[in-house]
C-alpha cells in the first residue's frame, strides 16, 4: 500500500505507536546513532547513516546467553537468558543496513535457528528512509545488487518529498503499523508516485563507484587465492577492527564464559562480535592459525564477502553502505580492491 | 613550501642507489581528497608521492611490522627502510631507538616540515564545508589550506580546521633528522595541553562521568592500540595469543590462563583496556594523535596520554621522543630526582 504522511504529522504517528519502544537516529559528537527517543517530536530523518550500523541493535556487541552458578561446585544450575520481549520500531533505516539484516536472516536462520537473533527480530520492525542521493561518496550499493530505494529488510520505505514523505508498506507488520486511528495518511496521487519514480531514477546515477565485474567476483577470487595480490593489498592494513565492526552484514562471533566469582561458581555465557582482523581469531588451540598474517586476513574479509557467502547463499555478503571505506584509518577501500582484482597479473 | 619536485628526485635516487629497500610515504587515495600511505619499491612508482595536509598518517607504525619481519627471517636484509617523517612522526622513532626495538641502520629518515600549518582533522573540515565534498586540499600561504570544492576554490586558516593535536605542537619539523624538506618553522600558535587544561578544572565527579560516558561508546575495534607506533608487544594484553594448547596441557592450566579483560565491551573492561593502553604510554607517547584520529565513535584519547606527557614533563622535565640518546623514562634515574623517596 502507498500513502502519504506530511512532515509535520510525523511524531503524531509516532506517538500512536505508544505500544512500541521507538528508535531513531540521534546525534552523537560528529555521528549519529540508533537510540531509543522518549519524545515523538525530537526523531529528525534529517541524517546522512549512523556510525554504527542496524546490527548493533538486532545482533548486539554483547548478548548473554546463560547464567551458570553452583554452591557446592558440583552441582551445576544454568539459566538460559532470552532476550526481553519488548516490541520495537526502528525508523530512519537506510536501504543498505536493512538488506544486511535480510541477509544475516539466511545465516542465523538456516540450518541452526538461533533463537536469540530471532527473538529480536520477530519483536522489530524497519521502517527504511531512502536516499534521495548518496548520503556519502563512499556509497556503493546499487553496484552490489542493491538500490537507494530496496525494501529488501524492511516492513514500510519512507521516501522524502520535501515537504511529505511517501510510504509504502511491504510487510503485515509494515501495514500493522499503518493501522492506526486517525486520519494521518492520505491515499497517495499519481503526483506523488511520479515524484518518487523521478527521485529514483536520480539517485541512481549520483553512485560513483562501480564494481563492473561484480558477478565475476567468486571466480576472480578463487583464482586470486594464492596469489601476492593480497600482500600487496594488504601492506597498509593496521589490523583493526573498524571495517568488519561497522560493516552491518559481517556477523562472526566468539563465545566466553565470563566468571563472575570461582567459589561458589558464578558467571554468565556471552556471544560478542569477533572479526577475521584480530590475532586471536580461528587460532587453534594447538598455536597455528591458518589466517596468521594480514594477507590472509584481508583476503578473508573480501573473500567472504564476494565468494564463500554467494557460493552459499546465492548473494553477496556486502550491501555497498561505504562505512570500512569511509573509517579505515589507512584508507583501505573495498571497492579498489575488488576492482585491482579484475586485472591483476602475478 | 616542500619542493616535491626536490623530495621525488631525493627518493628516486634512495630506490636507484638501492640504498634502502623500499621507501614509505603518502600517494593519492581512491577515496576522494585524502592520501593514504603508500609503500614504493620502484624508483618509477616515486611519481606517486604526494605531500598535502592530509598526510596525518604516522608512517613509522610500519616499522613494527618491519622489524618483526625483519627480526624472524634468516637472511636478516642490511638495508634500512626510507621513511618520511614529520615532527611528532620523528618522535616516534625517537622512542623506538631508546627502546632499541629499533636499530639505526635499519631506518632511512627523510624528514618533513609541517612549517606554519600541519595536518587537516577531517571532521572540523566536514563541519567547515557543511559536509561539502572536498575534490582537494593543499597548503597555501603561511597557516592557510586552499580547499578545492565544486563551488571553487576557498581559503580557510589553520585555526579553524588544523588537527587539535597540530594546535598543540610543540616541534612542526623533525629536530635531529638529517635530512628535512621545508623550512625550519617556529610556530605561533602553539598551545601546548590545551585540552587538558580544560578537562582539569572539572571537580573529580564530573571527570569520572565524563570519561565513563567516553568509555561506555568503545566498541573495542582497537584502533587507537593498532595504529599506535608504541603499541608494539608481541602479545597485547587483551589478546590471548600465547596460550598454545598441547597434549599434555590440563584443564587446570587452560582455565588458569588469565583473562585480563573480557571481550565484552562494557564499562568495566574498557576502562581495562584504556587506562591499560595509557599507562604504557607514560613517556612513551608522542602525541602524534592518530589513535584519536582512528576512533571511529570520537573518543578523546589524546587527553589521557597528554595527562601523563605533562607528568613527566613536570616532575621529570621529560618530553618523550625528544632525543634519542636519552635513556627512556621509565627505566633512567637521576640523583638529583624530585622524590626524596628513591634517592
Amino acid at each position: 500500500m502507498e500513502n502519504i504522511l506530511t512532515k509535520q504529522a510525523l511524531p503524531r504517528w509516532i506517538e500512536q505507536l505508544d505500544a512500541y519502544q521507538i528508535y531513531a537516529p540521534v546525534r552523537e559528537q560528529e555521528g549519529w546513532k540508533y537510540a531509543i527517543v522518549d519524545t515523538p517530536d525530537s526523531v529528525t530523518l534529517d541524517y546522512p547513516n549512523t556510525v554504527l550500523s542496524l546490527k548493533s541493535i538486532l545482533f548486539p556487541q554483547r548478548e548473554v546467553f546463560l547464567e551458570f552458578h553452583s554452591q557446592n561446585g558440583r552441582d551445576l544450575e544454568v539459566e538460559e537468558l532470552l532476550p526481553g520481549d519488548a516490541q520495537s520500531v526502528i525508523f530512519g533505516v537506510r536501504p543498505c543496513d536493512a538488506k544486511a539484516i535480510s541477509l544475516m536472516d539466511k545465516v542465523f536462520g538456516g540450518d541452526y535457528i538461533d533463537n536469540y537473533y530471532w527473538k529480536r527480530r520477530n519483536q522489530t520492525r524497519l521502517i527504511g528512509l531512502a536516499c534521495n542521493e548518496p548520503v556519502s561518496p563512499d556509497c556503493f550499493c546499487n553496484a552490489v545488487d542493491g538500490a537507494p530505494y530496496s525494501t529488501e529488510g524492511l516492513d514500510i520505505l519512507m521516501t522524502d518529498l520535501g515537504d511529505r514523505y511517501f510510504l509504502e508498506s511491504v510487510t503485515e507488520k509494515g501495514e500493522e503499523l499503518l493501522a492506526v486511528e486517525d486520519d494521518l495518511f492520505q491515499e497517495a496521487g499519481k503526483k506523488d508516485q511520479k515524484a518518487v519514480k523521478d527521485l529514483r531514477s536520480g539517485a541512481e546515477k549520483k553512485f560513483e563507484r562501480k564494481i563492473p565485474e561484480l558477478q565475476n567476483m567468486p571466480e576472480i577470487l578463487a583464482n586470486l587465492f594464492d596469489s601476492d595480490f593480497w600482500e600487496q593489498e594488504s601492506m597498509s592494513c593496521i589490523r583493526c577492527g573498524i571495517c568488519t565492526y561497522l560493516c552491518p552484514s559481517c556477523h562472526c562471533f566468539d563465545i566466553n564464559d565470563e566468571v563472575e566469582t570461582a567459589a561458589p561458581l558464578k558467571g554468565v555465557r556471552v556471544r560478542t562480535w569477533d572479526t577475521c582482523q584480530f590475532p586471536d581469531f580461528t587460532m587453534h588451540s594447538s598455536g597455528h592459525n591458518p589466517r596468521s598474517d594480514r594477507a590472509a586476513r584481508l583476503r578473508q574479509r573480501v573473500s567472504h564477502k564476494y565468494r564463500y557467502f554467494p557460493e552459499q547463499y546465492d548473494a553477496f555478503l556486502c550491501t555497498g553502505c561505504g562505512r570500512c571505506i569511509d573509517k579505515c584509518p589507512v584508507g583501505i577501500d573495498i571497492v579498489e580492491v575488488l576492482n585491482k582484482a579484475v586485472d591483476y597479473e602475478g | 613550501m616542500i619542493d616535491l619536485a626536490a623530495l621525488k628526485k631525493e627518493a628516486k635516487q634512495l630506490l636507484k642507489d638501492e640504498k634502502v629497500t623500499y621507501l614509505l610515504g603518502y600517494r593519492q587515495g581512491s577515496n576522494g581528497h585524502r592520501a593514504v600511505p603508500a609503500f614504493i619499491r620502484e624508483p618509477e612508482e616515486v611519481e606517486q608521492l604526494t605531500w598535502d595536509p592530509t598526510c596525518t598518517y604516522n608512517l613509522t607504525r610500519y616499522l613494527i611490522d618491519e622489524v618483526r619481519e625483519r627480526n624472524s627471517s634468516e637472511e636478516r636484509e642490511d638495508r634500512p627502510v626510507g621513511i618520511l617523517v614529520k615532527g611528532c612522526d620523528n618522535r616516534a622513532i625517537n622512542v623506538l631507538l631508546q627502546e632499541k626495538y629499533l636499530r639505526k641502520e635499519d631506518v632511512h629518515v627523510i624528514g618533513i616540515s609541517c612549517e606554519h600549518a600541519g595536518m587537516v582533522d577531517e571532521k572540523k573540515l566536514a563541519r567547515e564545508l557543511k559536509n561539502q565534498p572536498v575534490m582537494e586540499i593543499e597548503f597555501g600561504e603561511g597557516d592557510r589550506f586552499v580547499v578545492t570544492t565544486e563551488e571553487g576554490k576557498t581559503t580557510i586558516s589553520a585555526e579553524k580546521i588544523l588537527a587539535d593535536r597540530c594546535l598543540e605542537c610543540k616541534a612542526s619539523y623533525p629536530a635531529g633528522a638529517e635530512v628535512i624538506f621545508g623550512d625550519k618553522v617556529k610556530r605561533e600558535f602553539t598551545r601546548p595541553y590545551k585540552g587538558l587544561q580544560e578537562i582539569e578544572t572539572l571537580p573529580a565527579g564530573e571527570r569520572w562521568a565524563f570519561w565513563k560516558a567516553q568509555f561506555e561508546k568503545c566498541i573495542r575495534c582497537y584502533a587507537c592500540r593498532s595504529v599506535c607506533t608504541m603499541c608494539y608487544c608481541d602479545e597485547c594484553v587483551v589478546d590471548s595469543i600465547e596460550l598454545a594448547v598441547t597434549a599434555d596441557t590440563t584443564a587446570e592450566e587452560k582455565a588458569r590462563k588469565v583473562r585480563w579483560a573480557e571481550r565484552s565491551p562494557v564499562t568495566s573492561e574498557n576502562f581495562t583496556f584504556h587506562l591499560t593502553r595509557a599507562m604504557h604510554m607514560a613517556g612513551r607517547c608522542v602525541d602524534c594523535g592518530e589513535c584519536e584520529r582512528a576512533c571511529p565513535v570520537d573518543i578523546p584519547l589524546r587527553l589521557l596520554y597528554a595527562k601523563l606527557a605533562r607528568t613527566a614533563d613536570k616532575m621529570f622535565d621529560y618530553e618523550a621522543g625528544s632525543d634519542p640518546d636519552q635513556p627512556p623514562l621509565t627505566s633512567s634515574f637521576t640523583m638529583d630526582d624530585p622524590g626524596d623517596f628513591i634517592r
